[in-house]
């Protein structure tokens, strides 16, 4: 599937803080709290947080972006792909085709 | 956008926010009980404290300051006490704290910790555990704790967390009583366990204002001998000093009663609900029970740290007060006065900056500096303690 349709969710075992306009990703549940594992976001990185709700597909996300920032489709669909990729590494979030994929 | 790892987001989002008096690191005392008797603990009362127990706040009562704590921007928090674990719903009110997004360490003497305690550590893995080491050997260790077994439970409760490796710190304070073994406790919490290691030898009086626990005390002389037999520890006093030294005399900063991080970024919750600067400053509190953290914060304990200095005393311009212990909490537990400076603390500090050849600038009428009545009895421990000579100099103050 093309990345721009895909939805994703955040994990469970991560609490997100919001200190003085900072996003602070906390785990903490099991491994996942270790001392070095703990994530923050900027502003825009945040407003992408909150639509990781499994429901807002990733064009949507960048619509998103682009409608609240200053910033052509190109760059925000560059951004907001390359952060996705980097919280699905990190185990911050999953597809949610991939729960779909565990149902059936 | 990036994800920034803790270590390097860390140290800059202090900066940030201490500058908007965030209350982003705190403490929690959970009780004053404990099964230990130490004989320099400022706080503790038996576990049977029937009267101590029944003031404690509710597990419900610690859910909403939790609540409350973590909406005004709390993010680092340590539990506290007496012994955490003395109270049997600790891990209810740890795991409820977890769930709110803190980075909790936990101060513990592992005496009570089992493996069910343990296997809900793993599970709700605390940012850090440290665990008091009071000394290497058996003898050493009941002797200061004054319990016959709290030495094998206390070895017991380290193994049972480090098998499940969760992140610990051991660490003791250095006391005439266990001070021939601090080199050992070193080598075996870093050689043999692997852990971390630290060691400090300040005592306070008991929160009380009883000086029962400065009959362990070391003296000056031994206090800093700890540092000059420890080059890294050395150096990192000439780095805090390098960095710390200026900023505390600074004109902006001259005439304020609190010098530290207390009430700037940092608060303290006694057992009771008793909201403060800091856990030895008790005289200035706001009760939790009755109002709310964000009033406390915002309006009480902001009028207290704005207290300004009514007396010009030697540590008003003292270039070297960032390294020194002296503070009002000291002041007043010690001496009975926020303001009036403390001997021991006085001579820990110049002995400390004169040993490692930090500067002391003159400020007012030090017994001391150069050419106060002192000066010349500390410089021969110097002179003793460079030559590697335990220092057998007494300075008393007259």
């Amino acid at each position: 599937m093309n990345i721009s349709m895909k939805r994703f969710i955040k994990e469970n075992d991560f609490v997100t803080r919001n200190i003085k306009d900072e996003t602070i990703i906390v785990p903490v549940k099991g491994d996942v709290s270790d001392l070095d594992s703990i994530y923050t976001l900027n502003e825009v990185g945040s407003l992408v947080w909150k639509l990781l709700d499994g429901q807002t597909s990733v064009s949507e996300i960048v619509d998103a972006v682009c409608s609240e920032y200053d910033i052509t489709p190109e760059e925000a669909q560059k951004d907001v792909v390359e952060l996705i990729g980097s919280l699905e590494k990190a185990g911050l979030i999953h597809s949610s085709e991939d729960n779909q994929e565990k149902q059936d | 956008m990036k994800i920034q790892r803790y270590a390097e987001w860390s140290f800059g989002f202090h900066q940030r926010v201490v500058d908007q008096r965030v209350p982003i690191g705190g403490s929690i005392e959970v009780t004053r009980r404990c099964p230990h008797k130490c004989v320099h603990c400022y706080n503790n009362l038996p576990l049977s404290d029937q009267e101590a127990k029944l003031s404690e706040l509710t597990y419900e009562e610690h859910c909403r300051i939790l609540d409350e704590i973590t909406e005004a921007g709390c993010l680092w928090l340590l539990y506290t006490g007496g012994e955490i674990f003395a109270r049997k719903d600790f891990l209810d009110i740890y795991i409820y704290a977890k769930q709110k997004g803190l980075l909790i360490t936990l101060f513990t003497n592992g005496a009570l910790i089992t493996p069910e305690i343990a296997d809900n550590l793993v599970k709700w893995r605390p940012f850090s555990i440290e665990i008091t080491l009071y000394g290497r050997t058996r003898e050493t260790y009941e002797r200061i704790t004054g319990i016959p077994g709290s030495y094998e439970r206390c070895m017991r409760g380290i193994h049972l967390l480090m098998e499940r490796g969760l992140p610990m710190t051991l660490k003791t304070v250095v006391l005439t009583l266990n001070k021939h073994e601090i080199w050992e406790m070193k080598r075996f919490v870093e050689e043999d366990l692997g852990l971390e290691f630290r060691f400090d030898a300040m005592i306070n009086p008991r929160i009380d204002c009883s000086h029962t626990p400065l009959d362990v005390r070391l003296t000056p002389q031994e206090v800093v001998e700890l540092d000059l037999r420890d080059p890294k520890r050395a150096e990192e006093w000439k780095k805090f000093s390098k960095r710390q030294n200026a900023r505390v005399i600074s004109p902006e900063h001259r005439d304020e009663l609190y010098t530290c991080g207390a009430g700037v970024a940092g608060f303290a919750i006694d057992p009771s609900g008793m909201l403060s600067v800091c856990e030895f400053v008790r005289e200035h509190a706001w009760d939790l029970r009755s109002g709310s953290f964000r009033q406390g914060w915002e309006n009480f304990l902001s009028e207290v740290r704005c207290k300004k200095i009514t007396r010009h005393t030697k540590c008003v311009s003292c270039s070297i007060k960032a390294m020194c212990g002296m503070c009002p909490a000291n002041g007043k537990l010690e001496n009975g006065n926020p303001e009036e400076p403390v001997d021991f603390l006085c001579q820990v500090a110049h002995l400390r900056a004169y040993a490692l050849g930090i500067p002391v600038l003159a400020h007012g009428d030090c017994e001391y500096c150069d050419g106060g009545e002192h000066y010349r009895k500390l410089m021969q421990s110097v002179a003793a303690l460079r030559q590697g000579k335990p220092a057998s100099v007494s300075v008393q103050p007259s």
